[in-house]
């Protein structure tokens, strides 16, 4: 067998059924060993659309995604979609061709030292040196993408050894290392639950790696805790659990952001106080002492210190967690909150209002449905005006904020649930950053959906343009965008455009009923900002409102 | 203030590599750094400075799987000593 069979083999044993990639001179004899494979591969238009499709197929699953990419340019393309595996904590395999042994280091032809390049954006990387070492790299490599804290592993291996005779050794995982709770940091939590008066659960996305909505819901239904959630974390707590706040941070919601401030415990669950969520960290709940849940112990006292620690597993931890009954009186003011500070959608114009058209779709489209966006305005409305019944329905890039995220992922997303309504939202921005990746749609005949709010701008720039840069709108005017839904045409993806409120109930129709892919281009007002807006240096109590600003 | 640390690890180019691009990353000045060959592993002698806290240090280096031990030693206790 050689080496790339080998490969091909091993994906297949551990479960691997699609794979992303974009093939190229040095790994040719991986995708020849593809040709007839039980393991499908759908071919991006670029390697980043590879990357991001294998991030969308692995967050939408929580099985692990796989690319592949050639030497050179083919490596360093991926290198954003692995940054953003390795913010957001996605469990990603790359494959990267490379010269041969012999020709490394001497700046070959589609060389570049693709190992060096990785140590900033994986958990873990590997160039393979010797034939007999692949088969316990690539094992481990698998192993390692998926366990404890998951995240972007990648495995570099020159021409040379894909085309050697390797031998198979099966490599048996040495007894996962996984932190066992200690008792005292639970009496201390306990302690300080038993003593809270106005808690609150900051959920974040480390419930998703961790597979603990359950755990999370028991925890939160016995308690009657107000929660609030991070960007990452939407979907985890239930949109109809009775305390939940919404998200918190920059351009989260009054309520959310207030209870947070004014809580005495604050339980951070798989979340890391994150300077988007937290504003101002000196002010950042500073009444609260903190019981932070998580499995990483490099997590837990980074940007804000704990009182008590449960590093672990929160499969593990949250049910170690007694479940104190909060004070009726807390509940009743963040309910209040909620209520003054819901959101409003009876919009003055007529023209179309994004949060009315997203709250509308998120209405109509199947629960079950999964929404990826890009990065900006839209991204922030979706998270705003959306509701999420589960965490791998909503497919945002978080830590990395990386525009042109959304098509790819959706692709992604779609080939690991294909009988599941799956949708980007974009912006004439982002969505402009992985265009081409409408060719995989159609390629693929994948019925992914495609929402575009075009305000031709960079809008959430331009929004900070006007608020703090005096309105010197440099480089933020899109008006020469292309006409979207011809664009989409010609990849054979039919459309519509609309530019009044009065559409927009036909326009979610024709989206939700079609059995194919379909774009709907929505053109709102450039001048439109997304509130609340935490300003850079306030706390989260400070946010600026649409009338305050 | 200035932390001196041990470190076993792989014995490979990289994995010192990997854990001297998290020592600058994450805001530690080396002024020290001693590398051995011992029993198959790299063993490093090292000193950082930084006005953060070492264990913002110490917490990422041993989540590095070419990393098998993070042994710290504070060098000002040791002087006051």
């Amino acid at each position: 067998m050689t080496g790339a069979e080998l490969t091909i083999d091993l994906l297949a044993k551990h479960g691997v059924n699609e794979v992303f990639g974009y093939p190229g001179g040095a790994i040719m004899p991986i995708y020849d060993a593809l040709y007839g494979a039980p393991v499908k591969h759908y071919l991006t238009r670029h390697e980043q659309g590879a990357g991001f499709a294998a991030v969308g197929y692995a967050r939408s699953t929580r099985k692990l995604g796989v690319c592949f990419a050639t030497s050179g340019p083919g490596a360093t393309n991926l290198i954003t979609a692995l940054a953003d595996a390795m913010m957001d904590s996605v469990p990603l395999l790359a494959i990267t061709g490379q010269v041969p042994t012999a020709a490394i280091g001497s700046d070959a032809f589609q060389e570049i030292d693709v190992l060096g390049m990785s140590l900033s954006c994986t958990k873990h990387s590997y160039m393979v040196e010797r034939a007999e070492d692949l088969a316990e790299i690539l094992q481990e490599a698998i192993h390692l993408a998926q366990s404890g804290r998951p995240g972007p592993v990648l495995v570099d291996i020159p021409k040379d050894i894909q085309m050697a005779q390797v031998p198979f050794k099966p490599w048996l995982a040495a007894d996962e290392y996984l932190p066992e709770l200690d008792l005292k940091q639970v009496a201390i939590a306990n302690q300080l639950l038993s003593e809270a008066k106005q808690p609150v659960a900051y959920v974040g996305g480390g419930v998703q790696a961790a597979d603990a909505q359950d755990e999370l819901m028991q925890f939160l239904n016995k308690t009657q805790m107000p929660a609030v959630s991070t960007l990452k974390a939407l979907g985890s707590v239930l949109p109809d659990y009775e305390h939940y706040l919404g998200m918190l941070g920059m351009h989260g919601g009054q309520a959310a952001n207030i209870a947070v401030q004014e809580c005495d415990v604050l339980v951070c669950i798989g979340a890391r106080f994150d300077d988007r969520v937290t504003g101002n960290l000196a002010k950042f709940a500073a009444k609260a002492k903190v019981i932070h849940l998580d499995i990483d112990a490099a997590e837990v006292g980074k940007r804000k210190p704990a009182k008590a620690s449960l590093i672990a597993d929160l499969k593990t931890s949250l049910p170690a967690l007694e479940c104190f009954v909060t004070p009726k009186a807390w509940c009743d003011t963040n309910k209040e909150m909620n209520i003054k500070h819901a959101w409003r959608y009876d919009y003055p114009g007529e023209k179309v209002f994004a949060p009315y058209l997203l709250n509308q779709l998120s209405q109509r489209m199947p629960k079950t449905g999964v929404v990826c966006c890009d990065v900006g305005q839209h991204q922030m409305w979706v998270a705003q005006h959306m509701k999420f019944t589960h965490p791998s329905n909503h497919l945002s890039s978080g830590g990395a904020g990386t525009m042109g995220f959304g098509l790819p992922a959706a692709i992604g997303a779609q080939v690991a649930r294909p009988d599941d309504f799956v949708i980007t939202v974009s912006g004439d921005g982002s969505i402009m950053m992985n265009i081409q990746e409408l060719a995989t749609i159609r390629r693929n005949n994948l019925p992914v959906k495609i929402l575009i709010l075009d305000n031709q701008r960079l809008g959430m720039v331009r929004q900070w343009q006007e608020l703090f840069f005096e309105g010197r709108y440099s480089e933020t005017n899109l008006s020469d965008n292309p006409d979207f839904v011809q664009l989409a045409a010609v990849f054979g993806i039919p459309g519509q455009t609309i530019t009044h409120a009065n559409q927009v109930d036909d326009a979610i129709t024709a989206l939700v009923n079609s059995k194919g892919p379909y774009i709907v281009h929505a053109c709102i007002d450039d001048k439109e900002n997304v509130w609340p807006l935490v300003p850079p240096g306030a706390a989260n109590d400070e946010m600026m409102t649409e009338k305050a600003k | 203030m200035k932390h001196s640390l041990t470190i076993a690890l792989k014995s490979q180019s990289i994995a010192v590599e990997r854990f001297l691009r998290v020592v600058r990353h994450r805001g530690f000045d080396l002024t020290h750094f001693q590398l051995n060959m011992d029993d198959g592993f790299y063993n490093v002698d090292m000193t950082v400075d930084s006005d953060k806290p070492i264990h913002l240090l110490t917490s990422q280096l041993n989540k590095l799987v070419d990393v098998k031990e993070v042994t710290l030693q504070n060098l000002q206790q040791q002087q006051a000593v």
